[in-house]
C-alpha cells in the first residue's frame, strides 16, 4: 500500500524532472523505504501507475537495479563487498565470521528477522576494505572486533554512528585541498577558502570563451576514457533551440575506485562549482548528478550543498538535480546512466548518435565525470596554462589516485598525471609483502606483473604504452600471497553479474568465460579451457554494443596470458 | 550507389543500412534482433560486418551505407564474432530443433546452418524449463528465448499494448508480461504480435502447434473476416485437412502486420461442424434438407407468386457488411433488375 | 472515413469520441496509441472509461446521448477564441455564419449543465483543438446509434470544418466502420436509394443509364425501404418476402421480441447464412453461403481500400456463392445475369462505377487501392476532400440541436443502459464462438455496472442479476467496474442466450433509421450471488 503522503511526496519529486518517467527510480525508492525495505509487485503497479509508466517497464526496472529488494529483507540488511579489493584486503573472513555468528548463508535473513545477509559487488569503498554496507551505512576498514560491536549494538536497536580513518595525501592541493577540512562542506566556508570565484569569472565570460580556455587546457576526463572534456562539449550542435543538459557523472562503481566520493563528501561546492562552469560553457540550464545509490550519505550532502548555492544564488542560471542510481554498475556507461536517468533499466544505447547530439530526453547532453568537472574550478581561476603546467604534455593536471589491496596505507592520493607508479605507491606506505602484480586503471584494465609495472609512469600514454590503460586510477595491488584464478574468476564473475544482458557477447560471453575459469578452479578443467578463454574474449573484443566486453575479456586475457602457469598447474 | 560487398560491386539505396543492401543483393549476413518493424536493435550482434575505414566489427543493421563503401561479410574475423554469438545462443538455451515447432521457420536455425554450427560448445543453459502456457492463444518459453527483444520492441512500438518488457538482466535476463505474471493473467489482449516477431520458437501460436511443419501448409494472402480496417493476412492452411491451421499478418497497408485476437485467431469457424451445409426448406414446420434445386425451384416459384400478385414492392432484400462487394453487388442487381424493386438494404447500422 | 488508417499516426491531435476502439477496431488503435508515443495529444470522449483513456491525455466523459451539446458547446468556445479557421470558412465553405449563429445557443456553461462535463474540462478541450495544427476526428457507433445519430455526424463534421480539418493529412472526420465490408455493402448498392457508386435511383439519367448497362426496359425510380421500415412493414402485410443474407437479424435488431413478430408475420423468408442462428428458426428457405476463406473477392475496408479476399479452403457440403444463386433464382425468373465468376460480377459492377472504374482484381493482386479511383492508371486516393475542395464544391454546414433520448430514464427503470461489443467477439458471436479458445477467455456476457450503483443494489461482480426494460428482460452475472460511470450499465449482444438487445429500444433516427442501441432505460435487479469471476475475463481492466 502507499499512502496518500508519500503519493504527494512522489508527484513532487516527478515535478522536479523533465518528464516524469524519470520519478520511477526515486520513487519506487521511496516506497521500499516505507514498506519495511522491499517492494512487493503490487507496490511496483502502483508506482507504475501514479508515475504513469507500463506496470512492465516498472517491474523492469525494479528488477534490474540491486538496491530495489524484492524479497523482504530483515531489520538490517548487512551487505559485505566481496570484489577484488575486498578480497584481497579480508573481505572473506569478515563474510565468514558474520556467517558463523549469526549461522546464515548469504542471501538468507535470521530467524527473528533482525538480519539479512548479503555479498555484494564493490561498494565504491575499496581504499576502505573491509566494508560493511548496513542499510544506508557504511562501516569501513573492518576488523572482527569491529564487526561484532556493530552487531551487538544493532541487537540494541542502535544503529553505531560511521566513522572515517582512511588515508590521503595530496601533493597538488586541487582535489583534495579541503579533504582534512569537513567544514568546508559549508558554502561559507568554502567561500572564505576562495570559493566561487572562478565561477564568478565564468559568469563575466562568453560560453564560448569558456569551452575555448578548457579546450586549450586539455582537461581529459577523468572518468576512464581520457577523453577531452572541451572537445566533448564542441560536439555539441551549434544552432540547437531545445534545452541542453549536463550530467555529472559521479556513479563510481568501477571496482578499484574511490576518488569521485572524496570530492562529494568533503568539497561538494567544488563539484557545484565546476558543474556551473561546464553548464554556463554549454549553455545547459539543467544539471544532474547521477551518483550510485549506495553512496545515499554523499548524496543528502550534496544535497545540502546544493540549497546553499541555490540560496546564495548561484544557481538561478542552472538549476541542479541530485538524482540516485539503485545499484548497476553499467550505469556508469554514459548513455546507460542516461537511460536510467529517464527512468529505465541501465542499458547502454547505440552510439551513434551520441549523447552530445541526442542524449537525455533526446536532447544534447554532456556527460562528464565528478573529478573532470572539479578541475574545472582551478583551470578558472589561475588559467588553462597553468593547468597546462602540472603534469606532462597531452596529460595534464591533478589525478585523484586510489590505492587499494596489498599495500599499507590504502587510500587516496592526489599527484600530477604522470607521476610515476613507483612514487604513488610510496606514498601509499608501500606494498605489502611481495608485489607480484597491479591493476592500475580500474578492474577492466589489464593486469601488469611487477616487472612490467616497475617504471610506469601514471598518464594515459604511457599507460597504453605499457599494455594497460590509466583508466580510472584504480590501482590494486597484488603480492604472492593471492593466485591469480581465482582473481580472475572474481572478475568475471562481477562482469556476468552486471552486464545489462542486451548484447549476446557480453551477456552469454561473460556467463562462458566464468563457467570455464570456474571449472578449472574445481579441478575439471582441460587446457584447451584455457585457449578456449582467450579466444573467448579475443573474439568478444570489439564485439559487445559497449565497452563492457572489452572491460571483462581484456583483464582476463591479460591474466591467463600473464600468469598462465597459474591457469595450467590447475588442469589434473 | 554504388557498394562493394566482398569485392563485389553492387547497387544501394541512400538510407538503407548494410544489412539491408546485402540482402537486397542476395548477400546473407546472418541477423536476429533486426526486424524491419521493429528497426536496428544493435543487439545480438549477430551481423557483424567489416568495413573499410570503420575500426572494428560493424553490426551491419545500424550502419548506414555510403558511396563505395567497402564491405566485408565472410572474413574468417566476421565469421568467428558470428560463429561465437550464434554457438553463445546456442549454448545458452534448450534449442531442440527436432521438436521445435518453428523447425524450418527459424532465424537461429538458419543463422546456424549458414555458419556451419552443428554442436554448441559451451552448456549454459539453465536445467529448469520455464513454460507459460498460461494464455489462450500465445505459447512462450523461456529456454528458446534469445533475448532479441523483438517482441517486446513490437509490444511497446507497433501495437502499443504496453504489456511486455525485459525482466532482470544479464544471463537472467527474461521477457516479463506486467509485473512478471503470466501471459494468461497479465493485460496481455493475445494480439500475437510477439509470437510474429519472435525470430525462434519461444513464443508461438498455441493453437498451430502439433498441427505440422510449416513447408507442409498452404498460404493464401486474404483480407481479414471481421472489422472494417481490413487487416491483410496470410492463411496457412493444411489442405489435406481443408482447414486453416494459422494465421499472420502481412506487413502492407494498412496493417503492417498487425493483427487482433479475433484476425489472428478466430480462424476455425469455417471448418466449425456446426456450419449450414445444405440447402433447408421448411416442411411442417421442420427444416428439411432438400437439393439447390429443388431448393432455387421452391424460391423463385414463391417470389414470382407473391411478386405477381402484391407488386415488386413486398419484396425486400439484405445485402449483408459481412459478405463481398461481388455478392452485394449481385443482390442489389437481382432486387432491382430481376424483381423490379428498391428495397434493398444491409444493416449498415450495426 | 475522409483519412487513411495509418495516417492516425502522424496526427497532432486525435479525439475520440463514441468509440471503443482498443475493443471494436483494435488495429486502429495501435496506430492512434503510436501517435501518442510520438507526442500526440490524444482525447478520448466516452461516458465509459474504455481501455484507450489509458493513453489519452483528456478523458472527458460526458452523459450518454449529449454529444450534440458537447460538440457545439466546443464550437462556441472555438469560436469565442477566435480559434476557427476564418480564411478556410470563407474559401471553403457555404455557409460559416449560419454555424457561428447557431452554436450561440450553446456557451460552454449551458452545454456542460446538459452533458456533464465541467465547464473547464470543455475549455481545455476547445483551447488544445483550436490551436492544434491539425486534429483527426474518429467516431464510431457511439456516435450513429441515437435517435439523433445524423445529427451527432453533422455536428462533428461542423467541428472539423470550423477547424478547417477537413481536406487535409492526417485530419478528417473518419468513422470507423464495423464489419469487414460495410463500405463495401454501401458503395455496391446494397442501400434503397442509390445503385452502386452512389448513383441515386431517382435521378433519370443514373436510372436510364443502369437499365441500359443491365439490359431491362426500366428500374424502378421510387427509393426503396430501409431496413427498419421493411420489418415494420411486415407486420402490416407491407413487406411479405424477405430475402436475407449474412444478417442475424433477430440478435442484432432491437428490441428482439418485436423482431421476431416481424419475422413471424412474413409470408416467405429467406435466409442465407454460414451458421444456424436465432434467425435461421423463422425461414422458410436456408441456403447455405460460402464463408470467409471459401470464396473469391473483394472487401473495401473502412478507408475506402478495395482488397482481394481469397478461397483456402472448400466450403464445406454444397455451400455456394451468393453471386451464383443470384444467378440461378434470376435465371428461374427468367432473366440472365451474366454472373460467371466473382471476377465476372466485378467487372460487370465496375464498367458503371466512375469511383471503381480504375481498379481490376488484377491491379489489388498484392496491395489494395483506395477509390476514388476513376481509371486504369489512377493510384488511388489516400484522403477526400483535398485541400479543403469538397466533392460537392463547398462544405455545408448544417445546424444541430440537441434532443434528449428516446427513453430517458425513470423512477421504474432508472439506469442507462448502453451497448456495445467486446474485444474477444464479433457480433452475433457465430464466427469467434465457433473458433477455439474465445468461449475460454469470454464466454458468457457481464453487466458492467459502475461501483455506486453496485453499492446501492448491494450487487458484487459475479452475483447473477436480471435487467429489465420495457420490452424484456435477461439475466447475466454483473461486473462492477469503474468502466462504467453511476447511472449507466453495459452490455454487448454477443452472447444469444444474455442479449443486449432483448432490452434495446427500437426507436431510430428519422434519417438513417439507426437504432438507439447506446441508450435506453433498464432497471437492474439482484437475483443471486455469485462467485468472483476468473482473471481471465478481468483481465481487461487493466491496473
Amino acid at each position: 500500500m502507499i499512502s496518500e503522503f508519500l503519493i504527494k511526496q512522489i508527484e513532487s519529486v516527478a515535478g522536479r524532472y523533465p518528464h516524469r518517467g524519470s520519478a520511477l527510480l526515486p520513487a519506487l525508492d521511496m516506497v521500499q523505504r516505507e514498506n519495511g525495505n522491499s517492494l512487493t509487485k503490487e507496490d511496483i503497479a502502483c508506482v507504475a501507475s501514479l508515475v504513469g509508466v507500463s506496470p512492465s517497464k516498472a517491474y523492469g526496472v525494479a528488477s534490474y537495479y540491486t538496491m530495489y529488494n524484492k524479497e523482504k529483507v530483515g531489520k538490517y540488511h548487512l551487505q559485505i563487498d566481496t570484489n577484488i579489493p575486498a578480497t584481497l584486503m579480508g573481505a572473506g573472513v569478515i563474510l565468514k565470521h558474520l556467517e558463523k555468528k549469526l549461522h546464515i548463508k548469504p542471501g538468507q535473513t535470521t530467524a527473528d528477522g533482525l538480519f539479512t545477509l548479503d555479498e555484494v559487488e564493490d561498494l565504491g569503498s575499496c581504499g576502505t576494505c573491509p566494508v560493511m554496507q548496513v542499510n544506508d551505512v557504511y562501516y569501513e576498514n573492518l576488523t572482527i572486533e569491529k564487526v561484532d560491536e556493530i552487531i551487538e549494538s544493532l541487537k540494541k536497536g542502535i544503529m553505531p554512528p560511521r566513522w572515517d580513518n582512511s588515508h590521503f595525501a595530496s601533493q597538488c592541493n586541487i582535489l583534495l585541498k579541503n579533504r582534512a577540512d569537513a567544514s568546508c562542506r559549508m558554502i561559507t566556508q568554502y567561500q572564505q577558502k576562495g570559493g566561487y570565484k572562478a565561477f564568478a569569472k565564468a559568469q563575466a565570460m562568453q560560453p564560448s570563451e569558456i569551452l575555448e580556455l578548457v579546450k586549450y587546457a586539455i582537461v581529459r576526463g577523468r572518468g576512464g576514457a581520457g577523453f577531452p572534456a572541451g572537445m566533448k562539449w564542441s560536439f555539441l550542435p551549434q544552432n540547437n533551440k531545445g534545452p541542453v543538459y549536463l550530467i555529472c557523472n559521479a556513479d563510481e562503481g568501477e571496482p578499484g575506485t574511490f576518488k569521485d566520493r572524496q570530492i562529494m563528501e568533503y568539497d561538494p561546492h567544488l563539484l557545484i562549482e565546476g558543474i556551473l562552469i561546464a553548464a554556463k560553457a554549454i549553455h545547459a540550464k539543467k544539471a544532474f548528478i547521477y551518483i550510485r545509490g549506495e553512496f545515499r550519505w554523499i548524496s543528502e550532502i550534496l544535497d545540502k550543498a546544493i540549497s546553499e548555492a541555490r540560496e546564495a544564488g548561484f544557481l538561478s542560471e542552472c538549476d541542479i538535480i541530485v538524482h540516485r542510481g539503485e545499484g548497476s554498475y553499467e550505469c556508469g556507461e554514459e548513455t546507460a546512466l542516461i537511460e536510467s536517468l529517464e527512468g529505465k533499466r541501465g542499458c547502454p544505447r547505440l552510439k551513434p548518435p551520441f549523447p552530445a547530439v541526442k542524449g537525455l530526453y533526446g536532447c544534447p547532453t554532456i556527460v562528464n565525470n565528478v573529478e573532470t568537472l572539479a578541475c574545472l574550478p582551478f583551470v578558472l581561476e589561475h588559467g588553462a596554462e597553468e593547468f597546462r603546467k602540472i603534469g606532462v604534455v597531452g596529460n595534464a593536471g591533478p589525478k585523484i589516485f586510489g590505492v587499494s589491496g596489498h599495500v599499507n596505507n590504502p587510500g587516496v592520493y592526489e599527484y600530477p598525471l604522470g607521476t610515476p607508479l613507483k612514487k604513488i605507491l610510496e606514498a601509499a606506505g608501500g606494498v605489502k609483502g611481495n608485489f607480484k602484480a597491479v591493476i592500475v586503471g580500474g578492474l577492466s584494465t589489464p593486469i601488469l606483473t611487477a616487472k612490467e609495472a616497475e617504471t610506469l609512469n601514471m598518464d594515459y600514454d604511457a599507460c597504453l604504452k605499457a599494455g594497460t590503460m590509466l583508466g580510472s586510477g584504480g590501482i590494486m595491488v597484488i603480492n604472492d600471497t593471492v593466485a591469480i584464478p581465482p582473481i580472475a574468476l572474481r572478475t568475471i564473475e562481477f562482469y556476468a553479474h552486471e552486464s545489462c544482458g542486451q548484447c549476446t557477447p557480453c551477456r552469454e560471453g561473460s556467463v562462458a568465460i566464468k563457467t570455464l575459469i570456474k571449472g578449472l578452479i574445481k579441478g575439471h578443467g582441460t587446457k584447451e579451457d584455457i585457449d578456449k578463454i582467450l579466444e573467448l574474449c579475443n573474439t568478444i573484443m570489439g564485439t559487445t554494443l559497449c565497452p563492457t566486453g572489452d572491460a571483462f575479456s581484456m583483464p582476463i586475457r591479460a591474466m591467463v596470458q600473464k600468469f598462465r602457469a597459474e591457469f595450467e598447474a590447475l588442469v589434473r | 550507389m554504388k557498394v562493394f560487398i566482398n569485392g563485389k560491386e553492387c547497387e544501394a539505396k541512400q538510407g538503407q543500412t548494410v544489412l539491408q543492401a546485402a540482402r537486397d543483393n542476395g548477400v546473407y549476413i546472418p541477423s536476429l534482433c533486426y526486424h524491419p518493424k521493429t528497426g536496428p536493435a544493435g543487439k545480438c550482434r549477430v551481423c557483424v560486418v567489416e568495413v573499410e575505414g570503420m575500426r572494428g566489427l560493424q553490426t551491419s543493421c545500424t550502419v548506414p551505407v555510403k558511396e563505395n563503401m567497402k564491405i566485408t561479410t565472410n572474413s574468417e574475423t566476421v565469421r568467428k564474432a558470428q560463429r561465437l554469438v550464434v554457438d553463445l545462443l546456442l549454448s545458452s538455451g534448450k534449442h531442440d530443433c527436432l521438436a521445435c515447432e518453428q523447425n524450418g521457420a527459424c532465424e537461429l536455425q538458419d543463422a546456424a546452418y549458414m555458419l556451419g554450427i552443428e554442436h554448441p560448445t559451451f552448456s549454459l543453459a539453465d536445467t529448469k524449463t520455464d513454460i507459460d502456457d498460461s494464455a489462450e492463444f500465445v505459447y512462450r518459453e523461456h529456454a528458446k528465448c534469445i533475448q532479441c527483444g523483438r517482441c517486446i520492441a513490437g509490444c511497446n512500438t507497433t501495437v502499443v499494448n504496453e504489456v511486455l518488457d525485459f525482466g532482470m538482466r544479464g544471463h537472467d535476463t527474461k521477457v516479463i508480461c506486467d509485473i512478471d505474471l503470466p501471459m494468461g493473467k497479465s493485460s496481455c489482449v493475445q494480439c500475437g504480435e510477439c509470437s510474429q516477431l519472435c525470430p525462434t520458437g519461444s513464443i508461438i501460436d498455441k493453437k498451430t502447434r502439433g498441427k505440422g511443419r510449416h513447408w507442409q501448409f498452404k498460404t493464401v494472402n486474404t483480407t481479414c473476416a471481421y472489422c472494417g480496417v481490413g487487416c491483410q493476412l496470410t492463411l496457412h492452411v493444411d489442405q489435406a485437412a481443408n482447414k486453416i491451421v494459422q494465421v499472420t499478418g502481412r506487413e502492407v497497408v494498412p496493417n503492417d502486420g498487425m493483427l487482433c485476437v479475433k484476425g489472428r485467431y478466430a480462424y476455425e469457424f469455417p471448418s466449425s461442424e456446426n456450419r449450414l451445409k445444405y440447402p433447408m426448406i421448411k416442411k411442417n414446420g421442420e427444416h428439411v434438407r432438400v437439393s439447390w434445386e429443388e431448393a432455387l425451384d421452391y424460391t423463385a416459384s414463391r417470389i414470382k407468386e407473391i411478386v405477381e400478385k402484391n407488386g415488386p414492392d413486398v419484396f425486400s432484400a439484405f445485402g449483408s457488411g459481412r459478405i463481398t462487394n461481388e455478392n452485394n453487388y449481385a443482390i442489389q442487381k437481382f432486387t432491382r433488375a430481376v424483381v423490379g424493386t428498391n428495397n434493398v438494404d444491409h444493416c449498415a447500422r450495426t | 472515413m475522409t483519412n487513411s488508417i495509418q495516417e492516425l499516426q502522424d496526427a497532432k491531435v486525435i479525439f475520440v469520441i463514441g468509440s471503443d476502439t482498443t475493443e471494436a477496431h483494435p488495429v486502429i488503435s495501435y496506430f492512434m496509441k503510436r501517435a501518442v508515443k510520438r507526442g500526440a495529444t490524444l482525447i478520448v470522449n466516452d461516458p465509459r472509461k474504455i481501455d484507450l483513456t489509458k493513453w489519452a491525455a483528456l478523458h472527458v466523459q460526458h452523459k450518454v446521448g449529449t454529444d450534440i451539446a458537447y460538440i457545439n458547446g466546443l464550437i462556441n468556445e472555438i469560436f469565442k477564441n477566435g480559434w476557427a479557421r476564418e480564411q478556410y470558412l470563407k474559401d471553403c465553405t457555404e455557409n460559416p455564419d449560419a454555424i457561428r449563429e447557431a452554436v450561440k445557443d450553446y456557451p460552454v456553461e449551458k452545454a456542460s449543465e446538459i452533458c456533464g462535463v465541467p465547464v473547464e474540462t470543455m475549455k481545455k478541450v476547445a483551447k488544445i483543438l483550436g490551436e492544434a495544427e491539425s486534429a483527426s476526428v474518429c467516431y464510431t457507433l457511439g456516435i450513429t446509434e441515437h435517435i439523433c445519430g445524423t445529427d451527432n455526424v453533422k455536428t462533428l463534421a461542423n467541428l472539423q470544418m470550423v477547424l478547417g480539418n477537413i481536406g487535409k493529412y492526417a485530419a478528417g472526420l473518419n468513422p470507423l466502420r464495423g464489419q469487414n465490408n460495410v463500405q463495401g455493402a454501401c458503395d455496391m448498392g446494397a442501400l434503397p436509394n442509390v445503385f452502386h457508386n452512389y448513383q441515386p435511383v431517382d435521378n433519370p439519367a443514373a436510372s436510364e443509364k443502369m437499365a441500359k448497362a443491365w439490359g431491362v426496359p426500366s428500374l424502378p425510380t421510387k427509393p426503396g425501404y430501409k431496413m427498419p421500415t421493411m420489418l415494420r412493414k411486415a407486420l402490416d402485410g407491407g413487406t411479405k418476402i424477405l430475402y436475407c443474407v449474412g444478417d442475424n437479424t433477430v440478435q442484432t435488431e432491437p428490441n428482439m421480441a418485436h423482431t421476431i413478430k416481424e419475422l413471424q408475420a412474413l409470408e416467405f423468408f429467406v435466409v442465407c447464412d454460414i451458421f444456424p442462428n436465432l434467425t435461421t428458426p423463422y425461414a422458410d428457405v436456408i441456403l447455405p453461403d460460402t464463408s470467409w476463406g471459401e470464396e473469391d473477392g473483394t472487401f473495401t475496408n473502412s478507408e475506402r481500400r478495395v482488397q482481394r479476399t481469397r478461397r483456402a479452403v472448400n466450403p464445406p457440403g454444397e455451400a455456394r456463392s451468393h453471386w451464383w444463386v443470384m444467378q440461378e433464382l434470376a435465371k428461374r425468373l427468367g432473366k440472365d445475369l451474366g454472373f460467371t465468376s466473382g471476377n465476372a460480377v466485378w467487372e460487370d459492377m465496375r464498367k458503371t462505377a466512375t469511383s471503381y472504374a480504375g481498379i481490376t482484381w488484377d491491379r489489388i493482386e498484392n496491395i489494395g487501392l483506395q477509390w476514388p479511383c476513376p481509371t486504369l492508371e489512377h493510384p488511388g486516393t489516400a484522403f477526400l476532400h483535398r485541400d479543403g475542395k469538397f466533392t460537392r464544391g463547398k462544405g455545408l454546414f448544417s445546424v444541430t440541436k440537441w434532443i434528449p433520448q428516446a427513453e430517458p430514464p425513470d423512477e421504474e427503470y432508472p439506469i442507462v443502459l448502453s451497448t456495445g461489443r467486446r474485444l474477444w467477439h464479433y457480433h452475433s458471436a457465430t464466427q469467434t464462438r465457433n473458433s477455439e479458445g474465445f468461449d475460454n477467455i469470454f464466454g458468457e456476457e457481464l453487466l458492467e455496472i459502475s461501483p455506486v450503483d453496485a453499492l446501492k443494489m448491494d450487487v458484487k461482480t459475479g452475483d447473477l442479476v436480471k435487467a429489465t426494460s420495457r420490452r424484456g428482460s435477461i439475466i447475466l452475472k454483473a461486473w462492477v467496474t469503474e468502466r462504467s460511470a453511476p447511472g449507466v450499465a453495459w452490455c454487448s449482444f454477443h452472447f444469444a442466450e444474455s442479449c443486449g438487445n432483448v432490452l434495446t429500444i427500437d426507436r431510430f433516427d428519422t434519417v438513417t433509421e439507426t437504432a438507439e442501441y447506446k441508450a435506453c432505460a433498464i432497471k437492474i435487479e439482484k437475483i443471486g450471488d455469485g462467485e468472483p469471476l476468473g482473471d481471465g475475463i478481468l483481465r481487461q481492466a487493466r491496473p
